[in-house]
């Protein structure tokens, strides 16, 4: 950025620096160089002074030499000819008998970025591997990298790499780390450093040695190293035990991970080490730097995926300081809901309500939508605070709860009754989109219970010229047509309005053809209509097992710790995960009954684990055919897949539906490696449950059906639908046995029982 | 962890000073860094990661400072803010303040410390004591014998220099509890918990061994003694120079210290406290005329101890204007630029109450702004005395030329995060 003057600056530099009375006088001599770094750091161009910087960098004083060292590593690339002339200075410097001269010449030698200076630093490099000075063998160790990075795509020097793996020795621990560093970057393209079991035992004596930074990288590389045999794993996860309550939060955190991977086979181990390390995971949650508190909830977040009750009793923790940043507060929000219990539910419910009236208004909307998340398993309480948060008439705040009540009665439609009462003349206080949105589809689906609905209606028919937004205008259109099916005669005039507007005035197309469409579907009876727009949304019948699974550790292991949490992807995750379960949208198989699936009584677990012995038979059996249970698959992509495929196998198995629970059910394939995803009720005709499993690299999808008793040939006899992608017979073979000998083991027991 | 490169920026987003340590990703990113970090400030979403591409910022902010660190792998993040707060660390023991200003006056010597701190993206020597051995800023009166390595960035213990020498050879200990405190509007304690730390000032000769003897009630336990009160400490952290394997084993906190200033323990009390200052406020706000608050301060701690430089900050609108008080102790003053009034009392004898009033005008034209509604924060220092009753029982001083030397024992409770919750 060159500025009025500059030219003038650079020149009065120029001959001060080679005016030799400045020469000779030392500290006249560093205070211009002082004058050009300035400049060169205001982003002033003093490349033109680089001869008389080279210069000036034969001296014995020290921070001169590192200045001009700076200014030759910043121009080097500009000015690549006449850096070849310092080179010869900083080789002399490579030689000087004060190591620190020593040290400094070659990590700045090693640092000029320009063609062709491989071949200079060579030499000195390797010399400097073997320099008596650990201050020195620090720099040539990284300088080996810096080298290969120069120069990516030539071959490997391999006695350079054996010189490295040999400083893996040295007594300096900075010399042994950097070395793990360069010997990483040199060998990416081949996977990267070599961790066998004598480096790997040596790095783990070493690890009390090495400071904070050194620990933490050492333990990641150390996940490269898969030990032999139990005894040496256990050997090895008692020397990292220390590690795991050490004081810097970044190491606790490294050692957990390397703990969680290497114990992948025992989640005994990894349960237990997950329980040790809460309390030092929580003490970073309050870490006095707040992106170390953001890493430290980040990482909580993940534990809880898959010991939710773990925090449990530390919600306090999580409640939100006044001054904390909105990304900490939203991530603490979101941990909050998940640790919610009987025991808490109560002051975690006070304090989000606390939050919903704060004055940022994306953390109030947040809060609300926790609050929101809460009520699926905690209806009446909340419901009760959403109610009176409606009262405040704050738009933001209103918006925010109507949209927590439609996801709401999704889940829970027995809540619906209070939102109707609730939704009852908040209509005013909104003026955003979502909110409206969400305002009208209630209208429409709850339109019978709210008495005034169509008048709300007919409020925002009225001022539908100044709407801009036509996904709003496409949902009042929707909720108009649902409300006239229930309430025709106050409903019929508003809706020949609004049609009549939407076809003839309205100008988004979009719009246009959806009035259209209901225009002609009115035309066609009001019963299709009513078919079409009124039909069962699900199969009420069809209810997820459980909100969302306790996932295994292994799953996240292997991004903990990383920068891929803190990025906000956990986040997304979760927010699929929690929305599938609302589109189940069955609407192949109508059936009536809203029963809710109830979770059997406790006592059946006992029966549980008579089982399982017999069932662990089996399982072994089903390792050999190597069913694995893979990563979840959530709701919504098995019946996507559902849908797409094409039935590969059928066949009636001969057996009848086992008497168990359905949680024995869903607790024996997950022994042998199926997981089941849905159940009809116990007591349901026909009776279905659909489940999923891997094997051979296909993904088999499943369902059982046991038809209804009528039909006679059906009783007693389970139908197995098998749909697979890809195709893999001998896989769908090994399914079959398994599944075959799971079901026949839990009939025997029923019947014996 | 990898940074590429590290940047300080000023408010505006002008790079102060930078430096380039891997060269994998380009320099000009850094100038995307602001907007984006206002894009997501607008949006109420601000987050300690940025992501440009496939560039990641990690930054954190210092006084009038943005510190970056640019990284195209997914590196252990914690790991980088770690060293950025190490960057804060180093340059604030050198400079007092860090901030715009001392960044441009020691630009030498920040280029200096830049240089020794990180190597091709890797942390290499971070500990400010060992820098502070060779990296001065005397370095500009032109010495030119004072330029060797010094021992420790060799030595086998990389805390401490050998050949210390003093006159008198002394140890200060400090052991310092922060009471945390949340209370709920209506009153009640939500979270409380105690952060304490054990800080060393060690003025010693030589290479001496310490072992300090604490009432820890592990460490009772297993030696069978029951007599006296003890205490029990959860997430213990030790400097790196004490012996981890012996205290695993017996408890024994056993150490080479490191020279002059360090902080040699940290441990958390999860017991339920008394807020030690208890604090009740009644806060009336008469819309477009007046606020009123009541505040009654009371020492909830033993008569004979005394709480010190008491700030009781209570928070009031941004509107307020002619202040009036009337206090029963210390004075009252209206800092308008944070929106408090601040009460301080200079002595606080336990046992005690005070009271403050103060009475505010509110303009008759009312501020449309929705206003956040801060705590009651409170600050205070009660010497002589631990709320976890935490002792230092004796301090074992070893070395080899046997000289005698003294420990000091000095204990301090004070404020950490105190805060209550208002109604208004």
């Amino acid at each position: 950025m060159p500025y009025f003057g500059s030219e003038e600056t650079v020149k009065d530099l120029k001959r001060a620096l080679s005016n030799p009375n400045v020469q000779t006088d030392r500290l006249r001599y560093r205070n211009y160089i002082i004058r050009v770094i300035r400049s060169m750091t205001q982003g002033l161009d003093v490349s033109s002074l680089f001869m008389d910087m080279v210069k000036a960098s034969a001296t014995v004083d020290i921070v001169q030499k590192k200045l001009v060292y700076l200014y030759m590593v910043t121009y080097a690339s500009r000015k690549p000819d006449l850096a070849l002339l310092a080179i010869n200075t900083l080789r002399k410097d490579c030689a000087d008998p004060n190591p620190m001269v020593r040290g400094l010449a070659l990590r700045n030698m090693c640092n000029f970025r320009m063609p062709g200076i491989t071949e200079y630093i060579q030499q000195p490099i390797l010399s400097g591997l073997r320099d008596k000075a650990s201050y020195v063998r620090r720099v040539a160790v990284l300088g080996c990298a810096k080298m290969h990075s120069l120069q990516p795509n030539t071959e490997i020097d391999p006695s350079m790499v054996n010189e490295l793996y040999s400083l893996l020795r040295d007594p300096d621990p900075v010399v042994m780390v950097n070395s793990l560093r360069a010997l990483e970057e040199i060998l990416r393209d081949e996977g990267g450093v070599v961790i066998n079991k004598p480096i790997a035992h040596h790095l783990l004596n070493r690890l009390k040695d090495l400071d904070s930074w050194a620990q933490s990288e050492v333990l990641t590389f150390l996940l490269r190293y898969r030990p032999r045999s139990n005894d040496e794993l256990f050997d090895i996860l008692s020397l990292l035990d220390d590690f795991l309550h050490s004081a810097h939060a970044p190491v606790m955190a490294a050692t957990l991970r390397l703990f969680l991977h290497l114990a992948t086979a025992h989640p005994a181990v990894q349960a237990d080490a997950l329980l040790r390390v809460h309390g030092p995971l929580l003490a970073t949650c309050g870490s006095a730097s707040r992106e170390l508190r953001f890493a430290g909830l980040c990482h909580v977040q993940q534990v809880l995926r898959s010991q939710p009750a773990l925090y449990g009793n530390h919600y306090k923790r999580f409640f939100c300081g006044y001054s904390e940043p909105g990304y900490i507060k939203f991530r603490k929000m979101e941990i909050l809901v998940e640790l919610v219990n009987d025991e808490n539910v109560a002051l975690v419910l006070e304090e989000l309500k606390s939050y919903c009236t704060d004055v940022s208004t994306e953390l109030a909307q947040a809060a609300i939508a926790a609050i929101g998340r809460i009520g699926r398993t905690y209806n009446e309480k909340c419901l009760d605070i959403l109610t009176g948060l409606l009262a405040l008439k704050q738009e933001h705040i209103a918006s925010a709860v109507i949209q927590t009540f439609r996801d709401l009665v999704w889940f829970c439609p027995k809540s619906s009754v209070a939102v109707c009462k609730a939704v009852e003349g908040c209509d005013e206080s909104l003026q955003d989109d979502e909110g409206k949105q969400a305002l009208l589809w209630l209208l429409g689906e709850y339109g019978e219970q709210i008495s005034g609905a169509p008048y709300v209606l007919e409020g925002f028919i009225d001022s539908l010229k100044v709407e801009l937004c036509s996904v709003v205008k496409m949902e009042l259109l929707t909720a108009a047509v649902k409300l006239f099916l229930c309430r025709p005669a106050e409903m019929q005039d508003i809706l020949g309005r609004l049609l009549h507007y939407c076809i003839e005035e309205e100008s988004d197309m979009c719009v246009r053809d959806r009035a259209l469409m209901y225009y002609r579907l009115l035309q066609s009876g009001v019963d299709e209509t009513r078919k079409v727009l009124l039909g069962p949304k699900s199969d009420p019948s069809m209810t997820v097992l459980t909100g969302r699974p306790e996932e295994p550790v292994n799953i996240w292991a292997s991004s903990f710790n990383t920068l891929g949490p803190l990025c906000g992807t956990v986040a997304c995750l979760e927010n699929t995960s929690a929305e599938n379960s609302v589109q189940q949208l069955h609407s192949a198989e109508e059936k009536d009954g809203a029963e809710e699936f109830k979770l059997s009584p406790p006592e059946q677990t006992l029966r549980t684990e008579a089982i399982e012995e017999e069932l662990s038979c089996i399982a072994d059996a089903a390792e050999e055919l190597n069913l694995t249970m893979g990563p979840p698959l959530s709701h919504e992509a098995f019946e996507r897949l559902w849908l797409e495929l094409q039935v590969a196998h059928q066949q009636a198995l001969g057996i009848p539906r086992p008497a168990e629970t359905l949680e024995t059910l869903q607790a024996a394939f997950q022994l042998v490696k199926i997981q089941t995803l849905a159940f009809t009720r116990t007591d349901a005709v026909p009776w279905k449950a659909y489940m999923y499993s891997r094997a051979g690299g296909t993904l088999i999808l499943a369902e059982l059906l046991q038809g209804a008793p009528e039909e006679s040939e059906s009783i007693g006899n389970l139908l197995v639908s098998v749909k697979q992608q890809p195709e893999n017979q001998q896989a769908i073979r090994s399914f079959f046995s398994v599944l075959t000998n799971v079901l026949q083991t839990l009939s025997s027991h029923g019947s014996q029982n | 962890m990898s940074a590429s490169a590290v940047f300080v920026l000023d408010l505006k987003g002008k790079v102060l000073i930078c430096r380039n340590y891997k060269g994998d990703v380009d320099m000009s990113e850094i100038d995307h860094f602001l907007t984006l970090l206002m894009q997501q400030e607008e949006e109420g979403l601000m987050c300690p990661v940025i992501s440009h591409g496939s560039v990641h910022f990690m930054w954190i902010k210092h006084s009038n400072l943005y510190l970056v660190a640019t990284t195209n792998k997914n590196s252990n993040a914690s790991l980088v803010y770690a060293f950025l707060y190490k960057l804060v660390e180093v340059f604030t023991e050198y400079f007092k303040e860090l901030e715009e200003e001392s960044i441009q006056d020691n630009f030498v010597v920040v280029y200096e410390l830049l240089d020794e701190l990180m190597d091709f993206g890797f942390p290499q020597t971070t500990d400010s004591k060992i820098l502070q051995e060779y990296i001065t800023q005397e370095g500009n009166k032109l010495e030119v014998a004072k330029t060797k390595v010094p021992t420790t960035v060799t030595n086998a213990v990389s805390w401490r220099s050998e050949g210390l020498k003093y006159k008198k050879n002394e140890v200060f200990i400090d052991v310092i509890e922060s009471i945390n405190v949340l209370v709920n509007a209506n009153g009640s304690v939500m979270s409380s918990d105690i952060v304490g730390s054990i800080k060393l000032k060690t003025m010693l000769s030589g290479m001496p061994e310490l072992r300090l003897g604490l009432n820890d009630r592990v460490l009772f336990a297993l030696t069978g003694r029951d007599k006296g009160k003890t205490v029990a400490m959860e997430d213990v952290k030790f400097h790196q120079c004490v012996r981890l394997s012996r205290f695993e084993s017996d408890r024994t906190i056993s150490f080479i210290p490191p020279d002059g200033e360090s902080e040699l323990m940290s441990y958390r009390i999860n017991t339920h406290v008394k807020p030690l200052i208890w604090i009740e406020s009644v806060i009336e706000k008469f819309s477009h005329s007046r606020v009123e608050i009541m505040v009654k301060a009371k020492g909830q701690f033993k008569k004979q101890s005394v709480a010190n430089n008491v700030e009781v900050r209570v928070p009031v609108p941004s509107d307020a204007d002619t202040p009036k008080f009337k206090t029963s102790t210390g004075h009252a003053k209206y800092v308008p630029e944070k929106n408090l009034v601040v009460w301080t009392i200079k002595s606080f004898p336990g046992g005690k109450e005070f009271l403050m009033r103060a009475h505010f005008g509110l303009p008759s034209v009312e501020n449309d702004e929705m206003e956040g509604k801060p705590p009651i924060t409170v600050k205070f220092e009660i010497p002589y005395f631990t709320v976890s009753g935490i002792q230092v029982r004796y301090m074992k001083i070893i070395e080899k030329s046997g000289y005698q030397a003294l420990p000091w024992v000095r204990y301090i409770t004070q404020s950490g995060d105190y805060q209550l919750r208002t109604n208004a």
